[in-house]
């Protein structure tokens, strides 16, 4: 497969949330607002490209029965590192990221594509693929963080969208709002995929 | 028996760079984050008790009094405007839903809140990480430290209330504790 297709590959045909339905736990946690989304989107990204790098580096070394742990320490690894950084130089991020950072170790799309993927192909595609699942992981997450926000709290980047008479549904900021709209968003998607599929 | 040798070792390998490469980090990072968090703490008291230009903590024996009656006090700083006393930042730890909250409160001389900053917590983002809003922090400017400042889930309507985060009473309940505490202690300790 090529760059770009692999790169497409994680940002709609296999989308890590509506497609794969991988990393639920902060898919559902904390898309409460767009820019909580973004962030944990982004962070996870970062985790990804790095070990996926590493672990398609060490594909020959690691022997397959102790696989498991051996991604485990290096996806930690690299999610305390970023921790770290972040708390040194950019405290403010550091801050409003807060729980989400030590929450991306237990992120199973990172391990899943770190087991499907970069343990079986060379450096600079599993970065690629890398790329694309955290890019396709981050837009999921901004979209269900953008309904529950306008459709929660009545704004969107924090910037309130309606005047006083708007009483926002608080129930889509709260945990079953996140199954309601993940569940109507998924059947969106697959069904637009569908409907493409059965066109051509 | 030779080959679960093998194994742990390869591992013992890959946790051992970990390791090395965590502990270099840590010992690049380690002396920012302290001088960056100091900062902060700084920058939190003067939001808190805005009339003060400069802090000194408070005096060891009087701080250990203060422990002695409460130990979720962390720091206590005195806010002074030239020479004289304004204030004091008072910073607690109570336990909210995720972890324990950093509450800095400032109590002026006068008996008033004069603010409250929320530093490191652990609450979860959208919900209780609201209180780090100025609107949610707001709300306890100006209040007397006399009454105890309770919690309600509507729009207050007495001088001592405060409206609950959304979805986050654990949270809201967490923060005014360290606010309550700070004010007990200023009562029965400081304003003496």
């Amino acid at each position: 497969m090529g760059i770009f297709k692999q790169f497409k590959n994680g940002l709609i045909n296999e989308n890590p949330v509506f497609v794969q339905l991988l990393g639920m736990c902060p898919t559902l946690a904390v898309t409460t607002t767009v820019i909580d989304g973004m962030g944990m989107g982004l962070a996870t990204t970062a985790v990804m490209l790095g070990s996926n790098v590493v672990v398609s580096l060490l594909r020959k070394v690691i022997p397959n029965k102790i696989r498991i742990p051996a991604y485990v320490v290096v996806i930690a690894t690299f999610v305390t590192l970023i921790g770290m950084f972040l708390h040194a130089f950019s405290l403010d991020l550091y801050r409003s990221l807060g729980l989400f950072i030590p929450l991306i170790i237990v992120n199973c799309l990172i391990l899943g594509r770190a087991e499907s993927f970069a343990s079986k192909n060379k450096p600079l595609i599993s970065f690629v693929d890398g790329l694309g699942m955290g890019l396709g992981f981050t837009w999921a997450l901004m979209v269900l963080g953008a309904v529950r926000e306008i459709l929660g709290a009545g704004s969107v980047f924090g910037i309130q969208l309606f005047g006083e008479a708007f009483k926002p549904a608080i129930i889509m900021i709260l945990p079953p709002g996140a199954f309601l709209a993940l569940g109507v968003l998924v059947a969106i998607f697959n069904w637009i995929k569908l409907r493409r599929v059965k066109n051509v | 028996m030779r080959e679960v040798i093998k194994l742990g070792l390869i591992l013992l390998l890959i946790t051992s760079v970990a390791a090395i490469v965590l502990g270099l980090t840590n010992s690049v990072t380690e002396d920012v984050i302290q001088e960056v968090e100091a900062e902060a703490s700084k920058e939190a008291r003067l939001e808190a008790l805005p009339q003060a230009d400069s802090f000194k903590q408070i005096d060891e024996d009087i701080f250990s009094k203060i422990k002695e009656e409460n130990s979720k006090v962390v720091e206590v700083y005195v806010g002074y405007s030239g020479e004289e006393v304004v204030g004091y930042a008072i910073k607690t730890a109570t336990p909210g839903y995720g972890a324990n909250i950093e509450v800095i409160t400032g109590i002026s001389v006068d008996n008033q809140l004069t603010g409250m900053k929320v530093g490191s917590h652990q609450e979860t983002p959208g919900l209780g990480a609201n209180a780090t809003k100025a609107e949610f922090q707001n709300q306890y400017k100006d209040k007397s430290t006399d009454e105890e400042i309770v919690v309600v889930k509507t729009p207050p309507s007495k001088d001592n209330e405060i409206q609950a985060l959304t979805g986050a009473t654990i949270s809201s309940n967490a923060v005014t504790d360290g606010v309550n505490i700070a004010r007990e202690i200023y009562n029965s300790i400081l304003a003496e």
